[in-house]
């Protein structure tokens, strides 16, 4: 994450002095951007830029359900299964993902394409069923436009 | 009965959100007018004055909320605007967020004159990337047109807002466990007292808003507290923002007059329920809301009073309509599940009572249900019922205890049958 | 002084108390597993909570400030109802290890089971699985699912150790109690405090695991001779009626654990961890038997020898023990004080990798009573000083003294408690007594007097150094 650091001294200026401890989250977003995970490493690069104990990045990294430690396939496809999603198929959904991916949540695609997640409700119940992708909402799902948007990865 | 628009007062294009077509709308004139001519004690009066309601569930009262800030205390005073929205069925601030980024901006700026805020925070959840790009360029436009800074607008107010994107967690829509969040820890909520507005963000004064409640403020400076409480209903006075999901032919946000009548905006403003179905219940404003059926509806308003003498409430806003031949025993399974998976672990009640909830609808829905659970499932939720440290268990428990209350027969129904009274499945066709 | 109303009853309270501290300095107990007089408010495991009166809900007593005229109920029927459903919820995914589990008798769950709920779990799902036997550090062991997220422990690293080793990871009824992956557990030389906040048997102390059910075992107020600090201990051995011959004499008589003894003014509620391993420093091999230069001797013949050589002297020099009690140092005043140059020994010195001293309770000076020999005897032998040469006899008392400072013709009696080479190389040795087995006291490096107990019984052979002391004195004037 050391090249990351002059981009972190300018988010920095953002905030008040004395707010150290709150860069951990917006670093870690970036450090996973980057890399696509956390690593050890970063975690303790972390450590040596904020002066924050390590144990409290260990802490958020597990308690918050959009970082990870682990790399992850190149596309993450995230189903929405809350309640307005499930009243307008969001099972259905899961399903003919489950069956054209040949993986269940939590798992990631042989060729390192595809990784699957259940999500919970992501405010987009006006448009359910939603996935989403990476970082971008797909929304009214059918599984026509599953196969469509699975065949434009590459 | 009039039909005012406070907010959706302007057609959404693809330019909609500028500032240039914010200001050209009269935008930031309020900032103006409030830096101009009014101190920052007349901002808390016409706020208060006006009456509104918090419009992110609890409906507590803006200007009662900021009157427990001490003007001039020696401390910095924190303002955080609540973009988590994460109850489920709620999408309406992400309205606010992607169309009028601006409005929420100005009447930030607004409020952190009026409190004494030198640094304010947008609190938006981390699976909001496409609104968040949207305010991260008004915010930027609002820095160049002199809006933020050292000297807002060339006078003495000086403020600076920061975006802090959460990263996955329902819990972090709490006051206290957003406020934690921002310090960079777990999203853990916090025990009261000490209230938020006296120890807060790193210990000092913080005053948290939804994203709507503060979007109201600069139509309040604008046209003055008493012509807002004039809007709506007396004791709940103004608009909200109605997004609306699920069995309905016309889902998605709509600004309604508070007191509008319940089944006209589902049958007429929304086109009534899918397929054409009868309407088997609702569940008026987010998950953490009592279910109201179909029948129960039909006299009442959407304003608060009215709901709470159906024992429900507006909460989040966030509606969600079931047609009839949904199984509400596997409804009931989606939410446990995910009051599980979201609860932070912290206190007995809910971290024990949420899993214990979960594993009982699981084992009812396999088919290895038992009579006296759904006894269970009441105790569990009224021993969270105001036991916890914050509102998840008690929400767990409203939900709960509300599909029980209503629709009990089912779940007596798939205990003696091992199997639900309709084919099991939550998805409605769309079309008859 | 606001004045609040326990169960109708008006009590003084102190102006920024909670109703929980309020109740328990006024004699009122209110069940608590979270709250910790030391540490921060957690107010996550509801137990305590009160009844205020008028109201028809309950609330934590932990976290509600006392104000002019409150009322609480701390044992109402709703109360006492919400008890059973904390009760009942903290058991649910508890497993019933009681029968394995190092806690059992000093359990605060079992404590409160029975005395607030009593009844069966009404659950009939199967309970969350866990950790067990999570290696927490090297000195202890986790076990997950009996752990019930008091958080005491992280609190205790975060406020008091600040060592920062603990925190909760994940989120919900998966959370798990662990330490920062760079292990610094390991490095907080406080750590095993937490063993003894742990209301449960989710944290236990890996030497002491499975040694003895605690029943078995009786406390004998001491004080750890670690450093000048002094730390009131409780040293935990076999209670005289559960001696049992079956078991072997050295399960007998040995240190099973060794415990804080709250003292406010020395260590609080807490030691460190080089407390803990006092068996470390006491049962070492012992010296059993008196010897001349190696030979073997009774007591008697021992000390009449150094009678002899004390008599005989010019110049003896004494070298004290900074781990002789008070009452030791005072009889060797009185009986050799005015005949011998005395310089304060220590004993012990910090060890490599022992910590030095910090904020909290370590000192640098690794000896008990160097306060006490210091007022008697002004001074201090710093390990280096050159004897003056005309010294004939050296009486070195306890241990830690380089023989090869010796004057080359100097005569030497030395008083030990261990098995050493040097033993053999005095004129004559005697074998001395421990302070765990006798009464005594000692003086901490503020001037605090602490006393200590005896827990064994000398062994045969070896005598108190303050017996010896006034059995080989020579008075003046007068021949042995």
């Amino acid at each position: 994450m050391q090249h990351l650091i002059p981009e972190f001294d300018k988010l920095k200026q953002r905030y008040p002095a004395g707010f150290e401890s709150s860069l951990v989250l917006p670093c870690l977003r970036r450090i996973q951007e980057d890399r696509g995970y956390v690593a050890s490493e970063d975690i303790d690069g972390l450590v040596d830029y904020l002066g924050v104990p390590r144990i409290q990045i260990e802490e958020v990294l597990s308690f918050y359900g959009q970082f990870r430690r682990k790399p992850i396939g190149r596309c993450h496809v995230q189903a929405c299964r809350n309640i307005s999603c499930s009243l307008l198929g969001a099972e259905r959904i899961l399903d003919h993902l489950k069956e054209r991916l040949g993986i269940a949540p939590g798992e990631t695609t042989p060729d390192g394409r595809f990784t699957l997640s259940t999500v919970e409700c992501l405010a987009a119940c006006g448009t359910a069923p939603v996935l989403m992708v990476n970082d971008t909402y797909h929304e009214s799902m059918t599984p026509e436009k599953i196969d469509a948007l699975l065949r434009s990865v590459p | 009965m009039a039909n005012a628009k406070l907010l959706m007062t302007f057609p959404v294009t693809a330019m909609s959100h500028t500032l240039a077509e914010y200001r050209a709308r009269g935008g930031y004139g309020a900032l103006e007018k409030v830096l101009r001519q009014m101190t920052p004690q007349q901002v808390v009066t016409e706020v208060t004055a006006s009456g509104i309601q918090g419009r992110g569930g609890a409906a507590f009262p803006m200007g009662r909320k900021w009157g427990v800030v001490h003007p001039n205390d020696g401390q910095p005073h924190y303002l955080c605007a609540n973009a988590d929205e994460g109850e489920p069925g709620t999408f309406k601030d992400r309205w606010i967020l992607e169309f009028a980024p601006h409005l929420l901006l100005e009447s930030m700026l607004i409020a952190s004159y009026a409190l004494q805020v030198r640094n304010a925070f947008v609190y938006i959840r981390g699976e909001f990337d496409g609104p968040y790009r949207r305010l991260a360029g008004a915010l930027e436009e609002a820095y160049e047109a002199g809006y933020l800074g050292e000297h807002v607008l060339g006078t003495d107010f000086a403020c600076d807002l920061v975006i802090y994107r959460g990263a996955g967690s329902y819990v972090c829509g709490e006051a206290s466990a957003l406020i934690t969040s921002i310090e960079g820890k777990r999203g853990y909520p916090r025990n009261r007292p000490p209230r938020l507005t006296v120890r807060g963000l790193y210990q000092k004064p913080t005053v948290i808003n939804n994203v709507e409640t503060l979007s109201n403020i600069a139509w309040i400076i604008n046209n003055g507290g008493e012509a807002f409480k004039k809007v709506g209903h007396p004791k709940d006075p103004g608009t909200r923002l109605i997004s609306i999901s699920g069995h309905v032919a016309r889902p998605g946000v709509y600004e309604i007059e508070i007191g509008h009548p319940f089944a006209k905006f589902i049958f007429d403003d929304c086109g009534g329920v899918l397929g054409g179905r009868a309407l088997k219940g609702v569940i008026p404003g987010g998950i953490s809301t009592k279910v109201l059926t179909g029948k129960e509806i039909e006299p009442l308003t959407l304003d608060n009073p009215s709901l709470a003498s159906a024992g429900s409430s507006m909460g989040s806003g966030g509606m969600i309509v079931i047609a009839e031949g949904t199984c509400m025993v596997r409804l009931l399974q989606v939410l446990l599940r995910f009051y599980h998976h979201e609860s932070c672990g912290q206190c007995t009640p809910c971290r024990e009572g949420m899993g214990w909830l979960h594993r009982i609808i699981d084992r009812i829905v396999a088919g290895e249900g038992r009579p006296e659970d759904i006894e269970r499932l009441y105790q569990i939720s009224k021993w969270n019922d105001g036991t916890t440290i914050c509102g998840m268990g008690d929400a767990a428990g409203y939900a709960t205890s509300g599909i029980l209350n209503k629709f009990r027969d089912e779940f007596e129904y798939w205990i003696e049958h091992k199997r639900s009274r309709f084919d099991g499945t939550l998805e409605c066709p769309r079309s008859s | 002084m606001p004045q609040i109303f326990i169960n109708g009853t008006p009590v003084e309270a102190e102006r920024e108390q909670s109703v929980m501290e309020a109740a328990l300095a006024n004699g009122f107990y209110i069940p608590y597993f979270c709250w910790h007089p030391e540490l921060s408010v957690a107010g996550n495991c509801r137990i305590c909570c009160v009844q205020v009166e008028g109201r028809s809900w309950v609330e934590i007593a932990c976290n509600m400030p006392v104000s002019e005229g409150l009322r609480v109920l701390t044992d109402s029927e709703p109360v006492k109802e919400y008890r059973k459903s904390i009760m009942q919820l903290m058991t649910l995914n508890h497993p019933v290890d009681c029968g394995i589990c190092d806690k059992a008798g000093e359990c605060k769950l079992q404590d409160y089971h029975y005395a607030y709920n009593g009844a069966r779990s009404i659950s009939v799902d199967t309970k969350v699985r866990s950790t067990k036997f999570h290696p927490l550090s090297e000195r202890i062991v986790l076990d997950n699912e009996r752990c019930i997220l008091c958080s005491r422990c992280v609190r205790f690293t975060r406020e008091i150790s600040k060592s920062n080793a603990l925190g909760i990871v994940q989120r919900g009824d998966t959370s798990l109690v662990r330490a920062a992956e760079d292990h610094p557990l390991d490095a907080d030389p406080y750590s095993d405090n937490i063993i003894d906040l742990c209301p449960v048997g989710a944290l236990l102390s890996r030497p002491f695991l499975y040694k003895s059910r605690v029943w078995y075992l009786e406390p004998t107020p001491s004080v750890c001779p670690g450093c000048a600090r002094g730390c009131n201990v409780a040293i935990w051995h076999r209670k005289a009626e559960w001696k049992l011959h079956a078991l072997d004499p050295q399960q007998n008589a040995r240190i099973d654990r060794v415990t804080p003894r709250e003292n406010a003014e020395v260590n609080g509620p807490w030691i460190c961890n080089k407390g803990r391993d006092l068996a470390k420093i006491y049962e070492r091999p012992r010296a059993t038997q008196a010897m001349q230069k190696g030979k073997i001797v009774d007591l008697d013949t021992a000390l009449v020898a150094a009678r002899r050589l004390i008599d005989g002297a010019t110049r003896p020099l004494a070298l004290v023990s900074s781990w002789g009690s008070n009452e030791e140092l005072e009889a060797f005043r009185q009986a050799l004080g005015g005949r011998f140059t005395a310089w304060v020994k220590s004993d012990h010195v910090r060890q490599a990798g022992e910590p030095l001293a910090d904020d909290l309770l370590i000192v640098a000076d690794k000896n008990p009573n160097t306060a006490a020999a210091r007022a008697l005897f002004p001074q201090q032998d710093d390990g280096e000083r050159a004897f003056p040469p005309d010294i004939d006899l050296v009486l070195v008392w306890g241990e830690g003294f380089d023989f090869a400072r010796l004057p080359p013709k100097a005569r030497v009696i030395f008083m030990n408690s261990y098995l050493q080479p040097e033993n053999g190389h005095a004129d004559v040795f005697v074998p001395i007594s421990v302070a765990t087995e006798r009464t005594g006291h000692y003086t901490n490096f503020q001037g605090t007097v602490s006393a200590f107990e005896p827990c064994f019984a000398r062994p045969a052979g070896v005598a108190d150094a303050a017996t010896v002391f006034a059995a080989i004195a020579v008075a003046e004037g007068v021949q042995a």
